[in-house]
């Protein structure tokens, strides 16, 4: 950090010395602050889940989504700044929206990450800007199907030339995370946000490059990891947000949409109860402790 | 070898022949599509108790030519409403799209998608009379089937010039001539809904189908029928009209040069 | 380059094709913007009151598109109900057209509201529909509108149009298909055209019958009289009989069924 105060931190699109864009830093920053998000990527779709943090009592419940739909297939949720994120989606939305009517048919996600990679960045460029204070995590399905052209009104040849190839494989889950540098990777797992470092971990536990993690049981981690993540900043209440985008036979029929209530509810509770299960050990252990003779620094709780 | 740069390298008129260049419009007024390409004929709807059904078969053809025999003309939108599509091919595929990135619109809201058929009818008649008054019209003669907020079935039609008009049972195309007829005496207007069935209804429109097939040159005899009701849409696009036979001609007397 | 090349052959013995402005004809449009959907409309006022009616069919050539397809429409009012309305429109001719012209001008007449505080008077409403009709002179609203109302001293008013937003206030006037039909029996029943005073004189002395506001169940009577006439004779015009009454009580709105023949 030795330029810091040097006024290499002043401006945007300026490097130090040592070869830093402190700006874009500083926008990482921002995002270290923002409530939990993150995203599951397994064989049957890709789970979104948000720790919205209450910031007030007036705010009407369930209300104030924070992850968004950008095309049939596709969902991003983000922490940091809340309107950056707004503008980042909405600029999503158009990018969608113009690759179908160039191609007739849904973006793949990896292009939409891709092209929302090239934005982000750009923001990084120029001194009249400032660069995005979000990090977005971008899940979708692209269709296994063999895709119909938008408006297409005939199936095509059934056999021969031009004909159907049996058993060719397409599509299947992407997740990505786009940064404020503009770096994106594409994860098996995606977390940012607070608790980032907390859920990394869970993340890692679960093993999802094996692909043996159902969609069901990745919302219901999802779900937990949230809760695991938000130990840090107890003091806080806060409202867990789910998406969820399956494959085409799957619950979703490979459309992004909120995870239903019955099952959001579940989930909640079974993570609540996994905590729980996790407190009690603590304080047994606690117990353990105090009984071999340490005066406990939690006897108030 | 001339001292003509510009012409180096052209064609010669006396060995190629002189370049048409006819089809190069450069005088007259713009124009935009004056006549439908690849066509599609008859869609047929009746509302019955609970819902409407209608049907398109699935031919677009190419003025007289049957060029394409798998098109579906029946679209649905987001599972409120269903739209039978006759005229220009083109353009109904436009609409479709259009009508997708309005759905992908409506489902950035958490609520979903709260266009009803009523709604969705309101908004294409307004496209085409835009269009028609811009003279660059959809050619599109088309029929909505659905709900409208009441949640009551719901039947209208819009046309390239942006008229619209609704009735029980609604034709277009040839299906105006022949299928109407049909539909009233079997559906008279004072007749209460509640009396129609779904069976009737679709029973009636089979029946429409197959006199189109017998009458109208450019009809097929595969077609889609779709039914929409409280519990959804039914959507079946690969029917077939049966049991067609021209045998009955033979008893046809009277017409014509036959004498007796 | 081209200019002094122009489209002359050179001077050799072959040629060369140029892309050259080619003559094309000036062709007809094939796509026309219009067409007519039939029907007809009439109204007439009376002292304190304005009545608007129109059949309800729509028709496409020998084609009867809808049995029940309003012409006659309350303006700047609820959307759904037509409450708190106290404009009438009637539209004959394309209905396209009529549809736009009727929303748009339910449009001008809330905003008006909104803008100022209070309804738009019929004077006003009627000056502005012609000003809509005539904006699109060269493109023009393919129908006939008769505008109704109460005026600001409440008895009632009736201003027809052309196409174009010529416009005058009658006290009766029939439009649409069967005008030609409906409009010289108005003439006789309502203005009292071609009927004397008996024994008033011979000749040109004979004293023509001075025209007087009717009353409402007389007008009612000749409106229901003048269509069922008209059904009978024009094919365009039947179904069913839209009636729409406005008076100082608010607007009334009366179907009656016509021969579906």
């Amino acid at each position: 950090m030795t330029s810091i105060g040097t006024g290499y931190d002043l401006s945007n699109s300026v490097f130090s010395p040592d070869g830093r864009n402190f700006q874009v830093e500083y926008a990482a920053k921002a995002v270290e602050n923002g409530g939990t998000a993150i995203g599951i990527r397994c064989e049957g779709g890709v789970v979104l889940a948000v720790e919205k943090i209450i910031t007030s009592k007036l705010l009407k419940p369930d209300a104030n989504k924070r992850i968004a739909t950008v095309d049939r297939h596709v969902g991003i949720v983000s922490a940091g700044l809340v309107p950056d994120g707004r503008h980042f989606v909405s600029r999503a939305r158009d990018e969608a929206a113009s690759w179908r009517s160039v191609y007739k048919g849904p973006i793949p996600v990896s292009a939409l990450s891709n092209r929302l990679g090239s934005y982000v960045q750009a923001y990084t460029l120029y001194s009249s800007v400032r660069p995005f204070g979000v990090t977005a995590i971008v899940g979708g399905w692209d269709s296994e199907a063999e895709l119909a052209v938008d408006g297409q009104v005939g199936s095509g040849p059934k056999l021969g030339s031009g004909g159907k190839v049996d058993g060719a494989k397409a599509g299947g889950p992407g997740l990505y995370m786009i940064e404020p540098s503009g770096l994106y990777w594409g994860y098996h797992g995606a977390a940012t946000g607070k608790g980032r470092q907390a859920a990394k971990a869970e993340l890692e536990k679960l093993d999802l490059s094996s692909g043996n993690l159902s969609l069901i049981d990745a919302v219901k981690e999802a779900a937990r990891i949230i809760y695991v993540a938000h130990e840090d900043s107890k003091d806080k209440e806060f409202e867990l947000e789910m998406s969820w985008v399956s494959s085409l036979d799957g619950p979703t029929h490979g459309r992004h949409e909120e995870v239903p209530r019955q099952l959001l509810e579940e989930a909640e509770k079974a993570a609540k109860k996994a905590l729980e299960g996790e407190d009690d050990d603590e304080e047994e252990e606690q117990e353990e402790t105090k009984d071999s003779g340490n005066s406990g620094e939690r006897m108030e709780e | 070898m001339n001292h003509y740069p510009e012409i180096w390298g052209r064609p010669r008129d006396d060995i190629y022949g002189p370049y048409n260049s006819s089809y190069l419009q450069t005088t007259g007024p713009k124009t935009y599509t004056q006549s439908p390409a690849v066509t599609g004929t008859s869609v047929i709807a009746v509302k019955f108790n609970g819902g409407v059904a209608i049907v398109a078969d699935n031919l677009a053809s190419y003025g007289s030519l049957a060029r394409f025999t798998d098109v579906k003309r029946l679209r649905v939108f987001s599972d409120s409403a269903v739209i039978g599509f006759s005229g220009d091919v083109s353009d109904m595929q436009y609409i479709h799209r259009l009508l997708g990135s309005i759905d992908i619109r409506e489902n950035y809201s958490t609520h979903g998608n709260m266009l009803n058929a009523k709604n969705l009818h309101t908004y294409l008649s307004k496209v085409l009379y835009k269009r028609r008054s811009e003279f660059n019209p959809l050619w599109n003669h088309l029929l909505v089937a659905g709900f409208d907020e009441d949640k009551n079935p719901f039947l209208s039609s819009a046309d390239l010039l942006g008229t619209t008009y609704s009735a029980p049972h609604l034709a277009t195309g040839f299906g105006a001539h022949l299928a109407i007829p049909i539909l009233r005496r079997l559906f008279p207007e004072e007749k209460p809904l509640e009396e129609i069935t779904k069976e009737h209804a679709e029973a009636a429109l089979r029946e429409c189908l197959k006199v189109l097939w017998y009458r109208d040159a450019r009809s097929l005899d595969k077609y889609s029928m779709a039914v929409i009701t409280a519990e959804g849409i039914e959507l079946k696009e690969d029917q077939v009209i049966g049991a067609q036979s021209w045998a009955f001609a033979e008893s046809i007397k009277g017409y014509g040069a036959q004498i007796n | 380059m081209m200019s002094f090349m122009g489209n002359q052959p050179h001077n050799e013995a072959v040629g060369y094709s140029f892309s050259q402005p080619t003559y094309v004809p000036n062709k007809e449009h094939s796509f026309y913007p219009y067409t007519d959907n039939g029907g007809s409309t009439l109204g007439i006022t009376g002292a304190d009151f304005a009545i608007l009616a129109g059949d309800t069919r729509s028709v496409a050539g020998y084609n009867i598109n809808s049995r029940y397809a309003p012409k006659v429409f309350k303006i700047g009012g609820d959307d759904d109900t037509g409450e708190g309305a106290h404009i009438l429109l009637s539209v004959v001719g394309f209905a396209a057209d009529g549809q736009a012209l009727k929303e748009r001008l339910d449009a001008v007449v809330k905003m008006y509201k909104y803008q100022h505080g209070k309804s738009m008077s019929v004077r006003a409403c009627a000056q502005r529909l012609s000003t809509i009709l005539y904006q699109k002179r060269f493109f023009p609203y393919y129908v006939h509108a008769i505008l109704a109302g109460l005026d600001e001293e409440g008895k009632g008013a009736l201003y027809s149009y052309d196409p174009v937003g010529s416009y005058e206030r009658e006290q009766c006037r029939a439009a649409g298909s069967a005008a030609s039909l409906i409009m010289p029996f108005l003439d006789n029943q309502v203005n009292f055209k071609n009927q004397y005073i008996p024994g008033s004189g011979d000749g040109h002395a004979l004293e023509p019958k001075k025209p007087e506001p009717l009353p409402r169940e007389t007008v009612e009577q000749l409106v229901r009289d003048a269509f069922t006439s008209a059904v009978e004779r024009h094919i365009e015009v039947g179904d069913g009989l839209q009636m729409i009454v406005i008076t100082q009580n608010g607007i009334e709105e009366i179907y009656t069924p016509l021969k579906k023949d």
